[in-house]
């Protein structure tokens, strides 16, 4: 990859229990890029993705061994702290999940968090988070309504809006499209190709054409193994490796 | 799904390779129609030129089908790609056997001159790379494919040799005008379709390895 990389793993090995769920994983994920992660189902690319934000931190008995590196700091080192690496990493998940609470406080609750209290610059981020994430014009009238009356596609971006509040440098999306229509999906694909200009975007998918639709960069997991990663048009043109091309061609999985 | 997906696509390889065979078939029958001055076998040529563009246009709708309804990758993606080169390449190999079959009626009337020259042997080597070509597409076995550039090569210099032993008789008599410039047409047409035999090689190489490479 000629891209200068923002997260870097070294031989990282995940066991949940006994069961190893990522074996020798090393990925470079190059900045200001959307990178996808495909594989079949259990293959480890939504836990390989909970390792960028350190969320597998929440489940008992994870063992990780390995180095995770977010600009060149070991996000497992003693000293990290959680609050600012998931800052710094945000996350949107597969089913939208805003807050019981209007659209403005969905997005000000973040920046909240973090120590902002002034309302004009809350106003003021919350105005320019929901502008990124594509959806102002839709809600600018009813700000104080509550984020649950949204549509999905809408709460989505709302969620995608809510991240981007605290300013991360990437954003891991989860399967951010699978319960939406194809029309919310288009809406929320033509965001994420805006969002790579200031974010660097790591989508795990299932949908294997919208990872070639949106991505720069493929990696494609099987039983815990990155098996291949390359340019998008590279991996779904001609793979190097046999699985990749039996996998993306329906053969399996 | 991926399943029917792929049998659809063996269905497609097959009909495709029945579709080679036929302008195969075209491009010899016309060639051994020239050869023994035969205006019936001709004419049988010229019958079935309906029937191989009926076949591209079929072929072509359902390689259009298939990627609309299935958005096929990597080998599969290549496979159909190759495929619509196949077809194109098919029709053209027909559409110069009509071709020539036209040019047997025009000379069927007096004897060859020099015993058409070096165009059955041309004509030998060209149909040799055609169905080489086809024969990886359907077996996609690359060996076969592998010498085509000096194989090109060779075609190429028998036609420069036709077009000066064309010329020379000409020169010997303006009679022989109109014959020895079928003749260099003839010579042309073959070229061309070892150039056809190429570019299904090429795309089979795409299709087999997914690097694209150039025969000269």
């Amino acid at each position: 990859m000629s891209d200068a990389a923002i997260i870097t793993t070294n031989n990282v090995n995940l066991w949940y229990n006994e069961k190893q769920a990522l074996q020798s994983v090393s990925i470079k994920i190059p900045k200001n890029r959307v990178t996808s992660l495909i594989g079949p189902s259990g293959c480890g690319k939504s836990t390989l993705l909970r390792c960028f934000n350190r969320l597998n931190d929440l489940i008992d008995n994870v063992k990780i061994t390995g180095e995770i590196k977010l600009d060149d700091e070991n996000i497992h080192a003693p000293a990290t702290d959680v609050v600012t690496l998931r800052k710094k990493v945000g996350m949107v998940f597969q089913k939208p999940n805003p807050f019981p609470k209007t659209i403005y406080e969905n997005v000000a609750y973040g920046p909240r968090v973090h120590g902002i209290k002034d309302k004009v610059q809350l106003d003021k981020i919350v105005e320019e988070s929901l502008r990124h994430a594509a959806i102002w014009d839709e809600v600018k009238e009813r700000l104080n309504d509550s984020a649950l009356g949204l549509s999905g596609g809408q709460q989505q971006r709302l969620c995608i809006a809510r991240t981007l509040a605290v300013e991360p440098e990437v954003i891991l999306m989860d399967e951010p499209c699978s319960a939406l229509d194809p029309i919310a999906t288009a809406k929320i694909e033509n965001l994420i190709e805006r969002l790579k200009e200031d974010y660097t975007v790591i989508i795990v998918t299932h949908n294997m054409q919208q990872a070639a639709r949106v991505s720069d960069y493929t990696g494609f997991m099987y039983l815990g193994k990155l098996i291949e990663c390359g340019k998008t048009g590279q991996i779904f043109e001609h793979p190097k490796e046999e699985l990749t091309e039996n996998y993306i061609t329906g053969r399996f999985g | 799904m991926a399943e029917k997906f792929h049998t659809e696509l063996e269905k497609l390889k097959a009909d495709t390779l029945e579709m080679a065979h036929l302008g195969r078939f075209m491009l010899r029958t016309a060639v051994d129609a020239l050869i023994r001055q035969d205006a019936e076998l001709a004419a049988s040529v010229v019958a079935q030129k309906e029937e191989i563009h009926r076949m591209e246009v079929r072929l072509e709708e359902h390689c259009y089908h298939l990627i609309a309804l299935n958005q096929p990758m990597a080998r599969d993606m290549r496979f159909i790609a190759c495929t619509l080169k196949v077809i194109t390449a098919s029709l053209r190999l027909g559409r110069y056997g009509k071709v020539i079959a036209n040019i047997v009626k025009e000379i069927s009337d007096k004897p060859h001159i020099a015993n058409l020259m070096s165009i059955p042997h041309m004509a030998d080597l060209v149909i040799d790379m055609v169905d080489d070509a086809v024969a990886s597409y359907g077996s996609d076995n690359l060996r076969l494919i592998d010498d085509f550039s000096s194989r090109d090569d060779t075609v190429d210099a028998l036609r420069h040799s036709i077009f000066r032993e064309g010329i020379t008789y000409m020169m010997e008599d303006p009679k022989n005008i109109s014959r020895c410039t079928h003749y260099i047409m003839v010579a042309r047409y073959l070229e061309r379709c070892a150039d056809h035999a190429c570019k299904i090689a090429e795309n089979v190489q795409y299709m087999e390895t997914g690097e694209r490479v150039e025969i000269h």
